[in-house]
Formats: structure tokens, C-alpha cells, sequence
């Protein structure tokens, strides 16, 4: 540092504090505007072993879609999948399962983006199996705060409310418990 | 006052007393040694460590998840803090206190990996937590290059690694990608001519290198392990000698390649199970490498090289004697085995030792 001259290190701190800002900036852009703008979707919550990692405490969320037949072969961890989801009733159910992106659709028919996380290939006698995150598996609570919740996800009580962009790109807007907004959360 | 200096201030004592060195020459040799010495001085590692444990408490402060504070206001914290840590690493460095502003950018590097995560946090983002890791890294590998940061570079570094190791975690498979993430760091600390960080990378390196072996070929990638640990070695041994130069960095490949080598060959050994026949064959090439350590480590005095041959051997040695331990005969085999090579490394060393002394009476 010291064999470059005091002006070029201030705009050195500029330049790093301003990106770094700008990249957080535009994280809580993105998402902001995906839970502004998106579609919404209801989907069911079903439970799976809850689990904790250094996020603090979280509930992990399981969709009828996290786990879903495939007919593909050579599907791997981290390929992209697409959900179709149709209305039926309050919620959301998926349709069919594709791994290019689907054109076209119905007004009434929405795309989820998927990550493969794990994969069985199908076999003559039937369809393989996909273990698929959409990145709305995790609700974090404040510390200690995550029993209750977890219990209404263990009586099959809880729904959850899904922002869908164009591109199939989810987040979580807020939970629902027998058909009421709990847990809604404010954009900012 | 490191080591070599201490040993330098006994050794000018008795020079001095012996008469083959003047007061004069002593004092010069005092002044140069003083004034190329870097040793490590406690404020500066001490404000390293305290930006570590304020990066810490910002990442638990996050993960607590402290409701009572308005969401906007947590933000507004962690952009607060960012732009704090860095003005204060601009003014450290105005006042001329070069040490404490590295401390001040590792707080504000720290401080952005924060913000991902109470970002991650606030918006329930479960994405694909590697690539926060990359964005963190980037952001690292950013200060450490416009600021001339050398820990940053090795934050960055560190989290390069845990992006590729929570990839191949993930997905079970080789994380190639890595090895761009690596270069672009490593090429910084290479302009920055910063030789522990350099070390830090090759160790980092190393360290995926054998990790791969778990995740090439169906899990079963530990040969290529070894080859690869083999040609680094072979590299630091021949290019010195074919170019001439870089002696430092052919004894460092050697040391690196060797080991990653033999962290290749234990894991064909003993985590593979392998067949007693093969086990034996395995166990014979792993001890030669060893003893291959110990001996380039004598010839060339390089103590890293022949204490990590020797941790070498001691675990390796352990390692068959669980092995084989269980039955008389397998135990049998395992001490005469031992016992043979622990005296064929006694053989070798007194050789070696008697070729040294009688060059050192042959030299004028």
C-alpha cells in the first residue's frame, strides 16, 4: 500500500466499499422485486427432517414438488429442471415435469425452476426419481422461535406462499395457516 | 528475532571471541540482518485477530436473527459497518498504520459475507448456497487486489476452497471450477510476491488435489492422486536442476508433491481395503516414498521436507500395525516388516552420513 500514492488508495476504498455495497444492493433488488412482482402460488408443505446449519435457526420446508418422477435418463445432481404447476383448488399441484423450459403456457399454468440435488435413473419398470430444490426450502425464524412452526409443518397444517418470476425463478412471500396469511413478510 | 538470527547472534559471539571477525564487521552484519529480518510482530497479528472475531460476531449476530430490530435497520447496520470498516482502513492508512487498516479491510470483507447472509436470511433464500460463498470470495479477492490486501487474499483463498468442497459435497462429483478460482487468487499473491500466501495456495491446492481422488472414477480416484503428487515431485526435482534456478520452489513441489503422493497411497491402502497382497506392495511403495523424503530432506537441509517424512512414516507405520492387528501372524508380519525397514533406514542414514563427513574432510 505503500508504493501507491494516498489519491489512488482512497478511490481504491471506493471502488471495493461501493462494489461490495452494489453487490449486496443488488441481491436485495432482485429478490425484492421478485416477491413484488412475481406470480403468486400456493403449495402444500409437507414435512422432512428439519435440519440446522449456521444461518441460525431455520424450518426446512418439503413441497409435494421436491420430490418428482422423471422419464430422462442422465439427470444429474445440479441440472435444472422445470415444474409445471396448475390451480387446482386453493393450491397448486405440478403437471408434468420437463427439463427445458416449457413455451406457452396457459395463463392459468405456471413455471418453478428447479436444481436437481439428487437423481435415481428410470428403469423399464418405472419412472426414476428426482430430489429437486427450488430455493424455498428454508424459513428462517429468530432464534429458539422454530418449534411452533415446525409442529404446524408436522400436522400438515401449513401452506406456503410462493413468488414465481417469468423465468421460473421462487422465493417465499409468507406462510399461511388453514387458508390465513401468518408470517407474511414486509419487503423491507 | 527469528530463528536464524538467534542462532546468528550466538555464532557472531564466538566468531568474535575466536578472533575472525572485527567488532566492525560484526556490527555490519548486525545492521543487515536487522534490517532484512520480517519477523512477526504481536499488534499487527493481534488486529488480525480481532477483525476475525468481529467478522464472527457479525456472522452469529445474523444468525440469531434478532427480531427486536426492525429488518431495515439490521440492513442499514451491516451497510453502516461496511463503509465504516473501509473508511477506517483509508484513514489507518493516511495515518500510517499499514498493519491495523489490513485489519480494518479483513473486518469489511468479513462484513460483506455478513451481508449475504442477512440478506440470504431476510428474503429466505435457500438457493445454492455455494454460489454465496463465490460471491463472498469474489468480494474478497477484489479488496485484496484494488488494496493490495494480502489478508484478504487469504480469505479469499480460504473461501475459494470451501466453495469448491461444499460443490463437491453437493454434487459428488470433481468441482473443476476450482481450479479458476485458485488461479485468479494465487496469480494475485504471485504479483503481490507474497511468499506465505503463496504456500498458503499450494497448500490449499493440495488439499483438493487429494480430495478429488474421492470423487474421480466413481470414488476411486486415489491413483491418480498419487501420479499427480508423483510428477508435481518429480517436477521439483528435475526443473532446478534442468533450468538452473528456483532451487526454493522445486523444494516446496517436492514437499507438496510428495505428500499429496502419499495422502494418495495411504488412501489406497486404508480406505479402500485394500487386499493383503496389494496392501503389502502399497505399503512397500509408500515407505520408499518416505524414506525418499527423509533422504532428499538430509541432502538438500530441508527440515520442513524431513519432518513431514517422518510424521509420514509414523502414521503410515501406525496405520498397517491397526491393520494387520488382530491376528498373531498379521502382527508377526508387521513388526518383522518394520523392524526391516526401520534398520534399512538406519543403513541408508549412516551411509549418508559417512559421505557427508568424508566430502566435508575432502573439501579444502
Amino acid at each position: 500500500m505503500m508504493d501507491i500514492n494516498r489519491r489512488n488508495m482512497w478511490i481504491g476504498i471506493a471502488v471495493v466499499a461501493f462494489v461490495q455495497a452494489a453487490v449486496l444492493g443488488w441481491m436485495i433488488w432482485q429478490r425484492a422485486h421478485l416477491l413484488s412482482t412475481g406470480h403468486e402460488v400456493v403449495l402444500e408443505v409437507i414435512p422432512v427432517d428439519p435440519r440446522s446449519l449456521f444461518q441460525g435457526d431455520y424450518v426446512a420446508l418439503g413441497y409435494e414438488i421436491s420430490r418428482v418422477p422423471v422419464t430422462e435418463a442422465g439427470l444429474k445432481s445440479g441440472s435444472t429442471l422445470y415444474v409445471t404447476l396448475q390451480k387446482t383448488g386453493d393450491r397448486w399441484k405440478p403437471l408434468y415435469v420437463s427439463t427445458k423450459k416449457p413455451e406457452n403456457l396457459p395463463p392459468d399454468q405456471f413455471l418453478i425452476k428447479g436444481r436437481v440435488a439428487y437423481a435415481s435413473a428410470p428403469t423399464s419398470a418405472a419412472p426414476g426419481q428426482a430430489t429437486v430444490r427450488y430455493g424455498i426450502e428454508d424459513f428462517f425464524v429468530p432464534e429458539g422461535t422454530g418449534r411452533e412452526l415446525e409442529k404446524l409443518v408436522g400436522q400438515k397444517k401449513l401452506d406456503a406462499l410462493i413468488a414465481i418470476d417469468d423465468a421460473g425463478n421462487a422465493g417465499i412471500k409468507g406462510l399461511m395457516v388453514e387458508g390465513k396469511r401468518v408470517y407474511e413478510e414486509p419487503l423491507l | 528475532m527469528s530463528r536464524y538470527a538467534r542462532r546468528l547472534d550466538h555464532d557472531l559471539a564466538r566468531w568474535r571471541e575466536a578472533g575472525w571477525l572485527s567488532a566492525d564487521g560484526e556490527a555490519s552484519i548486525r545492521r543487515d540482518v536487522a534490517g532484512r529480518s520480517r519477523s512477526l510482530e504481536l499488534a499487527p497479528v493481534l488486529g488480525i485477530l480481532g477483525a476475525v472475531l468481529i467478522g464472527f460476531g457479525a456472522m452469529s449476530f445474523v444468525a440469531a436473527h434478532w427480531n427486536e430490530m426492525a429488518r431495515l435497520l439490521r440492513l442499514a447496520l451491516i451497510f453502516i459497518g461496511l463503509f465504516g470498516a473501509y473508511g477506517l482502513a483509508g484513514l489507518l492508512f493516511d495515518r500510517d498504520h499499514p498493519a491495523f487498516a489490513h485489519a480494518a479491510i479483513l473486518t469489511g470483507v468479513a462484513l460483506f459475507g455478513a451481508g449475504i447472509m442477512l440478506i440470504a436470511q431476510m428474503f429466505h433464500i435457500s438457493g445454492h448456497a455455494p454460489d454465496a460463498v463465490l460471491t463472498w470470495a469474489l468480494g474478497a479477492l477484489l479488496a485484496g487486489v484494488v488494496l493490495r490486501s494480502n489478508p484478504a487474499l487469504a480469505l479469499a483463498l480460504l473461501l475459494m476452497g470451501l466453495w469448491s468442497g461444499w460443490e463437491m459435497s453437493d454434487t459428488n462429483r470433481v468441482h473443476w471450477p476450482f481450479l479458476i478460482g485458485w488461479g485468479a487468487v494465487a496469480a494475485a499473491m504471485l504479483w503481490r510476491e507474497w511468499i506465505p500466501g503463496l504456500h498458503l495456495a499450494a497448500i490449499v491446492l493440495s488439499i483438493w488435489i487429494v480430495a478429488i481422488g474421492y470423487f474421480l472414477l466413481d470414488g476411486h480416484g486415489h491413483g491418480v492422486v498419487v501420479a499427480i503428487g508423483l510428477i508435481i515431485a518429480a517436477a521439483g526435482l528435475a526443473g532446478p536442476v534442468i533450468l538452473g534456478r528456483w532451487r526454493t520452489w522445486g523444494e516446496a513441489a517436492i514437499a507438496y508433491g510428495m505428500a499429496i503422493a502419499f495422502a494418495g497411497l495411504f488412501a489406497l491402502q486404508f480406505i479402500e481395503n485394500a487386499h493383503l497382497d496389494n496392501l503389502i506392495l502399497l505399503a512397500i511403495v509408500t515407505l520408499a516414498l518416505v524414506v525418499g523424503g527423509i533422504w532428499i530432506g538430509l541432502k538438500n537441509n530441508n527440515g520442513s521436507l524431513l519432518w513431514l517424512s517422518y510424521a509420514g512414516f509414523s502414521i503410515e507405520v501406525l496405520a498397517l500395525y491397526f491393520k494387520t492387528v488382530g491376528t498373531l501372524l498379521g502382527s508377526s508380519l508387521f513388526f518383522l516388516s518394520a523392524g526391516i525397514i526401520v534398520i534399512l533406514l538406519a543403513v541408508a542414514a549412516y551411509r549418508l552420513h559417512s559421505r557427508v563427513q568424508t566430502s566435508v574432510e575432502a573439501a579444502p
